[in-house]
């Protein structure tokens, strides 16, 4: 398969995690809730894990400088890297502010854009879930967290 | 049934959060838009909201088991959860890219948006009416009959006053009665025209009626003259509103600075 294609495969296999953690019930049923919090992210790990250790030293790049990171990113499947990188932390992240979420009471329809922020700008969604369950616990609100 | 104020104590907490958002793009922002920095108007909203959701979760939080699991309650907090969120992404993503949310007409995408803020505004100003009316009737409410009388009072007042005001505003181009020269002179924080007509003042009282005649309400709760305090405190407050209307509608600003 081409970079491509697994860039593809793997922006396809988040889709129905994010539906589950906007859509579907949560604690109904226990596999379903594994889909985005557990099945996927590992997925996308396992594939993350083959992109890195076949691509990464060819690459030439490191975590040092903005050089070097810009390296990393040079070739598709450094990119490719990445960018799986993101689906399946942003994923596992979402589905773990969703159980946030739960217990402050939100209901699902409140969370969805919050979880659409998380897809879309992942630390930016969840800066905001974090902020706002911190003010809430300061004035006595916070829920059953 | 669930409780039907619970999200709103949430709903406070994102408006936080987004004033939290607001500070920390302060702190990468150079982009002007209409002389102030692009981030001040999200921010201003989600001061805005923040304020709008507490004084409404704690109202919820007051009425008695009854009044709070109501199918019309349970309604009307879900129809605001979605009209703030509607608002607070529409105008931070118009803001981060640098143009205009309300009067945006640029295109039929910008218009939609435009009027759908529209229904999501009047939404959130007639939810306060409702929950104002629900806490009017609510006589097993936690609080002294005077400031329950006083919330139903202010909530009620908010309603007609922003809707008067704000459906001014949305029927003109803008909110200036005039236009004001470049880098003319604005109230410190609030940025209203110290030159020309704003209309942004009136609409600003409007909406803080809904906490001025509760706090009103509170300071003179079991007086015998309570209710006249609240009733001519809200006659007042009304005049108070309408002659800054008045004023900038004339084209004149709040104070010449």
């Amino acid at each position: 398969m081409t970079a491509d294609d697994l860039f593809g495969l793997a922006s396809g296999a988040v889709l129905p995690g994010w539906l589950i953690l906007m859509l579907a019930p949560r604690g109904r049923w226990a596999w379903l809730d594994l889909v985005p919090s557990l099945i996927l992210p590992l997925g996308l790990s396992a594939l993350y894990t083959g992109l890195v250790l076949a691509h990464f030293s060819a690459s030439g790049g490191g975590f040092g400088s903005i050089a070097q990171v810009r390296m990393l990113f040079a070739s598709d499947y450094g990119l490719l890297a990445g960018w799986v990188h993101y689906l399946a932390f942003d994923l596992m992240i979402g589905a773990m502010m969703a159980a946030q979420m739960d217990k402050m009471g939100l209901p699902r329809l409140s969370q969805a854009p919050l979880l659409a922020l998380i897809f879309l700008f992942g630390p930016l969604g969840a800066f905001l879930i974090w902020v706002a369950q911190g003010s809430l616990r300061a004035v006595g609100k916070g829920g059953a967290a | 049934m669930r409780n039907t104020a619970k999200p709103l104590w949430p709903l406070a907490g994102f408006s936080v959060a987004m004033m939290a958002t607001g500070l920390v793009w302060a702190g990468f922002e150079t982009r002007l838009f209409q002389d102030a920095l692009v981030w001040i108007k999200p921010f201003k909203f989600a001061l805005s909201f923040a304020v709008l959701f507490a004084t409404l979760a704690w109202a919820v939080d007051k009425m008695s088991a009854s009044a709070q699991f109501t199918r019309t309650l349970r309604w009307t907090v879900a129809i605001l959860a979605a009209a703030f969120w509607v608002e607070m992404i529409y105008i931070t993503l118009q803001a981060a890219q640098g143009i205009g949310s309300h009067y945006n007409t640029a295109d039929l995408y910008h218009n939609v948006m435009y009027a759908i803020m529209g229904v999501g505004a009047v939404s959130l100003v007639v939810g306060t009416g409702v929950i104002g009316w629900a806490m009017l009737r609510d006589t097993g409410a936690r609080v002294h009959e005077d400031l329950r009388f006083g919330v139903g009072v202010g909530f009620i007042l908010s309603t007609a006053l922003t809707l008067v005001t704000a459906g001014a505003l949305s029927s003109m181009a803008g909110h200036f009665v005039g236009t004001p020269p470049v880098g003319a002179a604005t109230i410190p924080f609030f940025g209203w025209s110290a030159a020309v007509g704003d209309l942004r003042p009136a609409h600003f009282l409007a909406l803080h009626a809904m906490q001025a005649i509760p706090l009103l309400a509170w300071a003179v709760q079991g007086r015998v003259s309570a209710r006249v305090w609240i009733v001519g405190g809200s006659a007042g407050y009304t005049a108070l509103t309408l002659a800054l209307f008045a004023q900038a509608l004339m084209g004149l600003p709040m104070v010449r600075l």
